[in-house]
């Protein structure tokens, strides 16, 4: 009597840890998910992850697919042809004003304010002194944002004080060198370099952008989206995916020399420059998302008055409710 | 007979674009496809409707014809000497045929990075790209419309006494003109698809900037308003084309 007693205890207790991992640990009903990625620093917890084999110990395997903007990995996204990726809050913002809710966000991982802004010659001291100066951006992107943000602080119009040029960030250091223009708006990690060169300062960053002042969120945040029809299908796959993302980015916060090494195969920066940016991220763990994009929620409300702010600048024409496009049960 | 002709497959062709543009319009309104992947044509003429109404509309397509034309017209001017000089010259068609072989499969995109570094970021720049993507496939035809003068016209004029100069100007000319305009025309349609790369760099305005800004805001009324304008235009340039061709050649109609 007393063994059939202990030989069913112990059948409960198995029993109860299978359920228990079923829950915590569903296996995913899909193994390989495709992420659409570039060498920006959003995407270093997708290929630590992957290089650090953090997706395979929860059953998956992740496809990193490089994409040279946001627009295409997006556009892509929308197509069907990636499952999950980070991309710029501008484009995800475009997309939904066009109304598609054919993808979803779930979290945003990190925050990059001293790593993007406007370099000038030294004898532009101040925003004002833009004033009749050819200023380059690459439009439709967070530098053009944070661009017009500042000309606006200085009452400056984009069309009439200044000659604005559309070029893109790697075009910008022989631009600068050559004098076709006095100062342009970069991010990392071509920011660093003009940052470097003689005769140049930093004029402003992100941190002067006045939605980072109110609201803690720079000119194109980071923004980690899933396809809906793909999270509908496989939500075991999208829960496994954002575990391993999140520890991915604790391995990024905590042992950032470890994960540098990986990474440098993705960015072909050498060792040290690869410390130098990662020591200018602050990584949002994933016990912070739910504060950030449920309640309250403060990243998304600044993502809507960023939407505000590229329709008052005649960017996009509407103004989406950003909360329509947030996955709730996939925020960890 | 001929009026009637045209005035008939002018009314067909209007006929079967209403058509054509009201079944788009109805699978679009039914929700049979998403307006991103392809707005109605209403959409995309409120669109023409406010960017005329701004004034964007009209800077964009005089910024790209500009463009366009100067490339285009430096790249005739230079190839249409060129070509009648390498088509009736065969050892000077022979040493240049290489370079010729090497520059024509080159994509207008390809020359970028390169008119980046000599030009810088200039009006030049663009005009260069136009130029480099339209100038060998322009200096080909004008090759072949004069190669294909009838041999036994030159050898004639020779014989009765014309100079090297006159055969020129008497035979080569007016015989190869009809082909090399014909070349042109189909020329002035490639200008225009350069127009894109060209304003890939360092433009704030132009149909193909229009279309690669829109694109970025997944504004797909503005990409299909920009190619429905390059296409409107090259129409308008092809029908100036034509009466320039008519005065020019009066004795083809």
């Amino acid at each position: 009597m007393k063994k059939w007693w202990k030989r069913g205890l112990i059948a409960v207790a198995v029993l109860m840890t299978a359920g228990f991992s079923m829950g915590a640990y569903a296996q995913p009903e899909k193994v390989t998910v495709v992420y659409g990625g570039s060498s920006w620093l959003g995407h270093y917890p997708a290929w630590v992850g992957i290089e650090k084999g953090l997706f395979k110990k929860h059953g998956l395997g992740v496809l990193f697919q490089n994409f040279y903007a946001s627009s295409g990995r997006m556009g892509s996204l929308v197509a069907g042809d990636v499952d999950v990726a980070s991309t710029g809050c501008i484009s995800a913002i475009a997309l939904m004003a066009a109304g598609t809710k054919a993808f979803m966000a779930f979290g945003t991982q990190d925050s990059y304010a001293t790593v993007e802004g406007i370099i000038a010659k030294e004898d532009i001291k101040d925003g004002k002194a833009l004033k009749g100066k050819r200023l380059a951006a690459p439009f439709a992107s967070s530098a053009h944002v944070l661009v017009l943000d500042i000309l606006a602080q200085n009452n400056l119009d984009p069309e009439k004080d200044l000659t604005l040029i559309n070029l893109k960030v790697n075009e910008m250091p022989a631009a600068l060198r050559s004098g076709e223009i006095d100062a342009c708006a970069a991010w990392t990690p071509h920011f660093n370099k003009l940052l470097h060169m003689p005769g140049h300062h930093l004029l402003v960053d992100d941190t002067q952008f006045s939605l980072y002042q109110e609201y803690r969120i720079g000119p194109g945040p980071d923004l980690l989206v899933v396809r809906t029809e793909f999270a509908q299908q496989y939500p075991n796959t999208c829960r496994a995916f954002v575990k391993g993302y999140f520890e991915a980015v604790d391995l990024l916060t905590h042992d950032p020399e470890a994960c540098a090494e990986v990474l440098v195969k993705l960015t072909h920066l050498s060792m040290a420059d690869q410390m130098a940016v990662l020591r200018d991220i602050t990584w949002i763990p994933g016990n912070q998302q739910k504060a950030l994009m449920i309640e309250p929620g403060e990243f998304v409300t600044g993502m809507q008055q960023l939407a505000r702010f590229l329709v008052k600048h005649g960017q996009i024409d509407n103004v989406p409710h950003v909360k329509d496009w947030i996955a709730e049960r996939l925020v960890p | 007979m001929k009026d009637h002709q045209t005035g008939k497959s002018l009314i067909i062709g209007i006929a079967s674009l209403l058509v054509f543009l009201t079944i788009w319009e109805l699978v679009c309104r039914k929700g049979l496809i998403e307006p991103l992947f392809l707005p109605a044509p209403s959409k995309v003429l409120s669109r023409a409707v406010k960017m005329i109404d701004n004034g964007q509309l009209i800077a964009h397509t005089l910024a790209s014809t500009r463009r366009v034309m100067v490339g285009f017209m430096v790249s005739s001017l230079v190839a249409i000497p060129f070509g009648i000089f390498l088509g009736s010259f065969g050892f000077f068609r022979a040493v240049f045929d290489p370079f010729i072989s090497l520059l024509r499969p080159l994509p207008s995109m390809s020359w970028i990075p390169l008119s980046l570094l000599w030009l810088g970021i200039t009006e030049t720049q663009k005009y260069a790209i136009v130029f480099m993507g339209s100038f060998a496939p322009s200096l080909l035809y004008i090759i072949e419309a004069t190669k294909n003068i009838d041999p036994l016209l030159i050898r004639a004029a020779r014989n009765l006494g014309a100079s090297r100069v006159d055969v020129m100007r008497e035979v080569i000319l007016p015989g190869s003109l009809p082909q090399i305009i014909a070349g042109l025309k189909v020329m002035l349609g490639i200008a225009w698809t350069c127009i894109i790369s060209a304003e890939l760099v360092a433009a704030r305005q132009g149909l193909g900037f229009m279309i690669m800004n829109g694109k970025e805001y997944f504004q797909t009324d503005t990409v299909l308003l920009g190619m429905v304008m390059i296409s409107i235009t090259v129409l308008i340039i092809d029908v100036i084309f034509r009466r320039f061709e008519r005065r020019l050649l009066p004795w083809t109609q």
